[in-house]
């Protein structure tokens, strides 16, 4: 039997309030996530080519504008206790600036892993000089594999944070096991006997690699439990994903 | 009391028509009305003025031991159904309740019930302090006197001091009790006004906006003593403080237009509403 406690209508996030600023407020607040999720996904993006094109600039890039998105977080923060000092919100109000601190949060800290990204592929460029054709075609072919199932599930949920779109969440629900089966595949490519040549430091760093695009997929799931959690106003972490994916669907999501 | 009645007209004719008519059917409540313990129990209770409905068909229970507050925009029926509960509509020329209101399971509008000593079981404390001219001891002596719950006057000081302790406002007047009670703070004067009601020991106290001419410490004085006197009776209290109701009380009745939309434990309420007008209002998108 379907949880009911889903079945509650999904919300109208543009009936506004009647202050006005308070939805300034709001939409200035989910501003700031929305630009630091779109900036991750750009990092993460640019530093996959840095390591897979072996490009130096690129990587410096990438690690130069990381403190970008820590601002943004310092600034969502801020706008959180102005917002909680100010209008004392309630109901999806509550929830919403609950969920969006703790999308914050996640989006940070994926912001971390497009850098752990780019300072593998410094490393890279010293650890493949002495031999560059150490890294196949078929290893940077699953590499970007998993980069795009991990950046298409990041930009998806920040879409779903835009509109609390329960469907956009659902979908990243559904895709976490393709995104396991990508970061698997890296790591067995690595285990190829091709590949046996690798030195223990150049699998350590590829691996690295393959987590972290793993883990921004991860993030990307916790974002969608809290998209869920704002427009249903139900706490879906630790639920059975089976379970929470079929009872989404039996209620039309 | 008719001017009352015309001002209630008046209020009711800026409802347009199309309200007007659906107003006519009560809305089904969502979420549980019921209390495990219940002191009072509301059932089908419709209030009229004249030939305006502004109580329709409300089931509610106030159970023992808790806070149940009441919000919802002026004029949506939640002070008519906080007076109905003591029959303070009864004053009201044309006011007509029906349905079924009781208290420890006796019907409170049983023709043969005085409302007098009902009105002693179930307080009331209202928006605006309105201690009698009289000195502070007087205020909180008049009704055990009048009521004769006291044999002696040692009876009758011991209750005041055991009742001013209980509003919690004791240490502040007993080296003044001769005073009057017009001369103590707003804050004084309304906890002065809950040690009256205390005073005749009643089962439940009724508030309407008890704090709204207060200021932010007193009004925490009063939130403070609220949640004390649970201890001991059944409170409803309406308000226009969401936050107030977030914080004093166990559970929160929504109304709207005279219907009760929702009603459920506080927590719940304030962060998962599950009906969308009451989401609208204490959002503030309502209207």
């Amino acid at each position: 039997m379907p949880d009911a406690s889903f079945s509650k209508s999904p919300i109208d996030i543009a009936s506004g309030h009647t202050v006005r600023r308070y939805d300034e407020e709001l939409a200035k607040l989910r501003g700031i996530i929305l630009e630091m999720g779109e900036r991750v996904v750009e990092q993460t993006q640019s530093a996959v080519v840095a390591l897979v094109e072996r490009i130096e600039y690129q990587a410096y890039r990438v690690l130069d504008r990381e403190p970008l998105i820590d601002y943004l977080s310092l600034d969502a923060d801020e706008e959180i206790f102005r917002v909680i000092a100010r209008r004392q919100p309630a109901a999806i109000d509550l929830r919403i600036v609950l969920a969006l601190s703790k999308i914050a949060g996640e989006v940070e800290r994926a912001g971390d892993k497009a850098a752990r990204i780019a300072r593998q592929a410094l490393e890279s460029l010293t650890l493949f000089n002495a031999n560059p054709d150490l890294s196949s075609d078929e290893l940077k072919e699953q590499l970007q594999q998993l980069n795009d199932k991990a950046c298409c599930m990041f930009e998806r949920s920040i879409r779903a944070v835009a509109t609390f779109d329960v469907k956009l969440a659902l979908g990243i629900f559904e895709d976490e096991p393709n995104l396991y089966s990508a970061s698997n595949e890296v790591r067995q490519v690595l285990g190829e006997s091709n590949h046996e040549n690798l030195t223990p430091r150049q699998v350590v760093c590829l691996l690295t690699t393959a987590h972290a695009l793993e883990r921004i997929g991860n993030h990307a799931s916790t974002i969608a439990e809290q998209v869920i959690y704002v427009a249903l106003g139900q706490d879906v972490r630790y639920r059975n994903r089976e379970i929470l994916i079929d009872t989404l669907r039996h209620y039309g999501y | 009391m008719s001017t009352t009645v015309e001002a209630m007209d008046k209020a009711m004719s800026v409802m347009s028509s199309v309200e007007l008519a659906s107003a006519q059917h009560s809305r089904e409540t969502v979420g549980d009305f019921t209390a495990d313990d219940p002191r009072m129990t509301c059932r089908n209770v419709d209030v009229w003025y004249g030939s305006k409905q502004a109580i329709k068909n409300v089931n509610l229970d106030i159970g023992k031991n808790e806070v149940v507050s009441m919000i919802g925009p002026s004029g949506c029926g939640k002070s008519t159904f906080l007076r109905s509960l003591n029959r303070m509509n009864d004053t009201i020329v044309g006011c007509r309740v029906t349905g079924s209101i009781k208290l420890d399971g006796e019907e409170i509008y049983d023709k043969g019930l005085d409302p007098v000593p009902l009105r002693a079981r179930v307080g009331m404390v209202f928006q605006k302090p309105n201690p009698f001219p009289k000195s502070i001891y007087e205020n909180v002596a008049y009704g055990p006197r009048i009521h004769g719950l006291t044999n002696n006057k040692a009876e009758l000081d011991e209750l005041v001091e055991s009742s001013l302790m209980k509003a919690g406002l004791w240490k502040e007047v007993k080296d003044r009790l001769d005073q009057p009670g017009t001369g103590l703070s707003g804050g004084q004067q309304q906890r002065l006004c809950i040690a009256r009601t205390i005073a005749v020991s009643p089962e439940v106290i009724l508030m309407d906006e008890p704090c709204s001419a207060l200021d932010p410490i007193a009004t925490a004085i009063v939130e403070e003593l609220i949640d004390e006197l649970r201890q001991n009776y059944s409170i409803a209290i309406v308000t226009h403080s969401m936050q107030q109701a977030a914080r004093v009380s166990q559970r929160t009745a929504y109304f709207h237009l005279g219907d009760l939309i929702e009603v459920g434990e506080t927590n719940h309420i304030f962060t998962n509403p599950q009906h969308k007008l009451t989401e609208d209002y204490i959002t503030g998108r309502f209207g």
